[in-house]
């Protein structure tokens, strides 16, 4: 628990990071240690596929893609952030932190949640048979994303 | 079972809430789609915290795969996107957006 505890708070910290550093590449690679650490609580917590997934795709892919979108868009760093929004952003974030720690245990009772029993079997039966439908729906969205990528990088016509 | 949920929820409200403002506060096209990431992060550990405290890690689990793999999709269309935003106003700042006129 002292672990998971630890862990869970550096996922915020590094997370927090990505946001507030200035360096654009800094802050993705804050990223990726987040979705890391965010690997590691799955695989805590009996998770290993989202784990697996976390790591290898959120952290590695995602981070690549930020990396070589920062690297093309080079004069990115100089948009000028607000002054304001650096002493803001932290003091309402620790007063939601406050405001969190109170509330959320009495909000916990509230949450409406189905009965179910601790469920068997293996995860292959649960995502294939259970879950077909969102399987469709994935090969849905990841067409729509490799069109979209193409759509939005292709070679313009002479006449446009 | 109640105080692991309990971390876990306490946790994740706080990833969320620190992408939304992020969202607020920032200006840089590649900032904001990175505060869009941290709220996904709170959403996967909703997700699977809520699944594992109720004993039904699996269910959880697939969903939060469903939920990476549509992330991702996402990731790359909006990372088009702003490269393609960068091509034409030559700036990654998200009020030079509101002075286009098409």
């Amino acid at each position: 628990m002292i672990v998971q505890t630890a862990l869970l708070i550096g996922l915020v910290l590094f997370s927090v990071l990505a946001i507030l550093l200035r360096d654009l590449l800094k802050s993705a690679i804050s990223l990726a240690a987040a979705s890391l650490l965010l690997g590691i609580i799955f695989f805590r917590m009996n998770a290993p596929y989202a784990g697996v997934f976390e790591i290898s795709v959120v952290a590695g892919l995602i981070t690549v893609l930020f990396i070589l979108t920062i690297a093309l868009t080079k004069a990115g760093d100089e948009v000028r952030e607000s002054r304001l929004a650096n002493w803001v952003f932290p003091l309402v974030f620790v007063a939601f932190i406050v405001i969190d720690a109170l509330v959320m245990k009495s909000l916990l009772g509230k949450v409406p949640a189905l009965a179910s029993g601790p469920e068997s079997g293996a995860f292959g039966d649960v995502l294939w048979k259970g879950r077909t439908f969102d399987l469709v729906g994935q090969i849905a969205v990841i067409l729509a994303g490799v069109f979209s990528v193409l759509a939005l990088f292709r070679k313009r016509d002479k006449h446009d | 079972m109640t105080n692991t949920w309990y971390l876990y929820l306490f946790f994740a409200a706080a990833l969320v809430f620190a992408g939304l403002l992020g969202l607020l506060a920032k200006r840089n096209l590649i900032k904001l789609f990175i505060a869009i990431e941290v709220v996904s992060k709170g959403i996967s550990l909703l997700l699977v915290g809520t699944g594992f405290a109720k004993d039904n890690v699996l269910v959880a689990q697939a969903l939060v795969i469903t939920f990476i793999v549509v992330e991702v999709s996402l990731v790359a269309t909006a990372l088009a996107l702003i490269i393609n935003i960068y091509r034409t106003t030559k700036s990654l700042d998200v009020r030079k957006l509101a002075q286009l006129k098409g």
